[in-house]
């Protein structure tokens, strides 16, 4: 339902020093280059100016999870203040290439898909590696994704499922292009509930640029998407998504942040895919004809979950699966933060940060790991080499018929 | 969604409340803004830090609650505050682990060099041992400001040092980023050796509560073993290593058990029909999603969590506007000195023997509301070093209230 008041844009004054965010951040514990949220946040504010040059050095290290908002007694939303002065910072810095690359790979996806068989090899190949890392700075070590083909959306369009009960999917760039499976065991997952999915024309949510303090693009993708997503919402519709990082950007940012027009109305009725199955459950209409899933699985709550404020639903559902072991990670960020970790210059610390992870994860020896947005898993591919899914593809083989 | 129980407020008494309800198996929902204030003290578990030195706690809590029967103890008992201590303790079996010293209260070192009393120690930390002249070193680390080697020694005349931690001289460290490297094998190596040239007949060493996150236990052996004398840590200012594993053990344990955890959004509003409350609003801009459920327990805490609200005239309880007993004038909230007694200490919410709200006439004002934590009325932490004790206690005891009701 819709709130009454809209979130206080700047209530840095509220912020009693009281260091808790400290104790939570995944970069200051990680490096000393960035002061921690307490710093960066509230307290270099109180000395900001918006008719002076920015001195934020350091201000693009806040890697954007939200975690410090989350602890933080006094309600200062310390990582939004960071985003701003970020945005000041870059807007009168200047923004590489290489950023502009990153942020709208989304222009080249279905093109990417087209050549996947062989641009793959191609972005794996060293000399291609090394080419970007000296001339893009995107750290070498860092293992780029491949494309699919056919992408999610030409599957979408050679299936066929009718019901009356239907619900909208944004489905995201990267299980469009990318991880296709992810986009078809969601499609799965509704059918076998009953929902005959629909797939509103969408574009990329916006949330890399955002990430990289370009409000204009990120307003300009939301512009796109906002009108696009309700005119499927006035048809009665509900929009569901599987990247937790596409649904906060839609559901939050688009509102408060990018000031949307029709971004509230959306987010009414825009939810996190295993919330809706979640609120299925609460009223006993949820598919709970599970086969037995005998494997031993750990699932990681991603930071834009966290933000999200629903609780963990993946984990709620997925533990309905009779023989399913799974254990909850109890590390707070994987330390991608999107395309942070994909830059030279901030490689390490994500590395670093994902390090934490990585013994979480050894600590309770898993088969597969689980988690809802697609950085985490790429970031917990990389370093624990295990197999890494989406929950919503468990989900959907413990729903499939045998045979 | 609906619930059996929905709790508000993420702190001690909050996490307490969930860990006794879901014991029974009971749908349990935790909300609140934060993570409570576990990250801001130095989390040992105080319990009546006033009574006398040598009085068994037992002994010392119901003389305490026959002669404070307001106070949240008087609401608890005895035979509950211990049952909740016991249950606290349970959930923390493996590296680090919760003891008292023989039933009673121990002095408790702090970083500013002097004695605190408390009731359950963390294994990691020092207490209850008389020290004698030269026997600690003291270790702080450099970049690190929220500690002082030297300052710490200088009464306890021991000594102090400060060790480089790591390569770069990169100004602050912050006390995560220290547990962290603490951690690691070679940091830790580097420091046993470094501090073990250092020594001069000491037989403890004590370095600030910093000894990693997962395993504090093997962090302090193993430098034991490297440095070749006990090795002991030291709460200091926070952000609080000790409070961050209490929050740690006490998520994942209710994770485990399929608590609902809902942690970085305040509850905007309550739903209420009559002497029922129904619902609240988890309010995120732009939407506010409502939860309900059968019995409520409201363990927001006192002012820096906004659990109580203080204007230019009056305090109150935002949520469900309870009535906050307080002095009847603004001008009697303080003392005139900064030590005297403040009667806004005591100021609180008011309940029934059941925990549940009461209005002036000692009338019930919410049937499947209960009340836990600080926000409760006629207590003073500081002045009885009670804090723990009763966040502890009244979230034990207020989901018990919770369970037997009808």
């Amino acid at each position: 339902m819709k709130q009454e008041t809209t979130w206080p844009k700047r209530n840095l004054d509220v912020c009693t020093r009281c260091a808790t965010c400290m104790a939570i951040c995944p970069v200051a514990r990680v490096t000393p280059l960035f002061p921690g949220p307490k710093q960066a946040g509230p307290g270099a504010e109180r000395f900001r100016n918006s008719d002076e040059p920015s001195v934020d050095r350091w201000i693009d290290l806040c890697i954007g999870c939200h975690l410090c908002d989350m602890v933080c007694s006094s309600g200062v939303n310390i990582s939004e203040l960071n985003l701003i002065a970020k945005a000041k910072y870059l807007d009168e810095k200047g923004r590489p290439l290489r950023d502009w690359l990153l942020t709208h790979i989304y222009l080249f996806g279905r093109l990417a898909s087209f050549l996947s068989p062989i641009l793959n090899p191609l972005l794996q190949n060293t000399v291609v590696k090394w080419i970007l890392d000296v001339f893009f700075r995107i750290d070498k070590r860092r293992r780029l994704p491949g494309y699919q083909s056919p992408t999610f959306r030409q599957w979408f369009r050679g299936h066929r499922f009718k019901s009356e009960k239907k619900v909208a999917y944004f489905y995201g760039c990267y299980a469009n292009t990318n991880e296709v499976d992810v986009g078809k065991a969601t499609v799965q997952v509704l059918e076998a509930n009953g929902f005959e999915v629909v797939l509103p024309p969408q574009k990329c949510c916006g949330i890399p640029m955002l990430g990289n303090g370009d409000f204009k693009e990120a307003r300009r993708m939301g512009l796109w998407n906002v009108p696009s997503l309700l005119k499927t919402v006035n048809l009665g519709l509900d929009i569901v998504f599987s990247s937790t990082s596409c649904g906060n950007m839609i559901k939050h940012e688009y509102s408060h942040l990018l000031h949307i027009p029709g971004a509230e109305e959306l987010a009414q009725h825009t939810f996190d895919l295993f919330e809706f199955l979640r609120n299925l459950n609460g009223s006993g209409t949820l598919n709970t004809h599970f086969k037995s899933i005998p494997k031993k699985l750990a699932y990681f709550p991603p930071c834009h979950l966290r933000s999200l404020g629903i609780g963990f639903p993946a984990f709620e559902i997925l533990r309905l699966i009779p023989g399913l072991e799974i254990d909850f990670i109890d590390a707070d960020c994987c330390g991608l933060g999107g395309m942070f970790g994909f830059k030279k210059e901030k490689y390490d610390i994500s590395e670093e940060i994902g390090k934490d992870l990585a013994e979480a994860v050894a600590r309770l020896k898993p088969e597969i790991v689980l988690s809802d947005c697609e950085g985490c898993r790429m970031q917990i591919r990389h370093l624990t080499g295990l197999e890494v899914l989406h929950p919503v593809q468990v989900l959907r083989d413990a729903l499939q018929k045998e045979g | 969604m609906h619930y059996d129980l929905i709790i508000i407020g993420t702190g001690l008494s909050g996490l307490m409340a969930a860990k006794t309800a879901v014991d029974t198996g009971k749908k349990v929902l935790l909300v609140g803004k934060g993570m409570g204030a576990l990250a801001l003290f130095s989390n040992t578990i105080d319990v009546l830090g006033t009574l006398p030195a040598g009085t068994k706690l037992v002994e010392g809590l119901s003389q305490w609650v026959q002669d404070h029967p307001e106070h949240p103890y008087g609401k608890v008992g005895v035979e509950h505050i211990l049952g909740a201590l016991i249950s606290f303790s349970s959930l923390f079996t493996r590296s680090y682990t919760f003891a008292s010293a023989g039933d009673e209260n121990s002095d408790m070192l702090t970083a500013t060099g002097t004695y605190r009393p408390t009731y359950l120690v963390p294994n990691t930390m020092l207490s209850g041992t008389p020290l004698r002249k030269g026997e600690i070193l003291f270790v702080g680390f450099k970049g690190f400001k929220d500690f002082y080697a030297n300052y710490l020694a200088h009464p306890l005349d021991c000594r102090g040092i400060t060790l480089s931690l790591s390569g770069s001289s990169q100004g602050e460290l912050t006390a995560s980023a220290i547990a962290r490297l603490l951690e690691k094998d070679s940091i830790r190596k580097r420091i046993g050796e470094e501090v073990k040239r250092q020594l001069r007949g000491e037989v403890r060493v004590g370095f600030p509560a910093l000894l990693g996150l997962n395993d504090p236990l093997a962090i302090k052996g193993d430098l034991e073993n490297l440095i070749g004398t006990e090795v002991f840590e030291v709460p200091t200012l926070p952000p609080s290593i000790p409070g961050k594993r209490i929050f740690g053990t006490f998520r994942d344990w209710l994770l485990r058990r399929g608590v609902s955890f809902l942690m970085g959004y305040p509850v905007s509003k309550v739903v209420l029909k009559g002497k029922r409350c129904e619902g609240v609003h988890v309010s995120h801009p732009p939407v506010a999603n409502v939860h309900t459920a059968d019995r409520f327990i409201l363990a927001t805490g006192r002012f820096l969590g906004g659990g109580l609200v203080a204007d230019e005239m009056r305090i109150h309880e935002p949520l469900f506007s309870l009535p906050v007993s307080q002095p009847s004038s603004r001008l009697d909230w303080f003392g005139r000195s900064f030590f005297d007694d403040h009667p806004i200490y005591y100021a609180g919410v008011v309940t029934d023997s059941s925990l549940r709200p009461v209005d002036k006439r000692g009338e019930r004002i919410l049937e499947n509301v209960w009340i836990a934590g600080s926000m409760l009325s006629h207590h003073h932490l500081i002045k009885e070093k009670s804090r723990e004790g009763i966040e502890i206690s009244t979230g034990y005891m207020a989901a018990k209230h919770v369970l037997e009701s009808p």
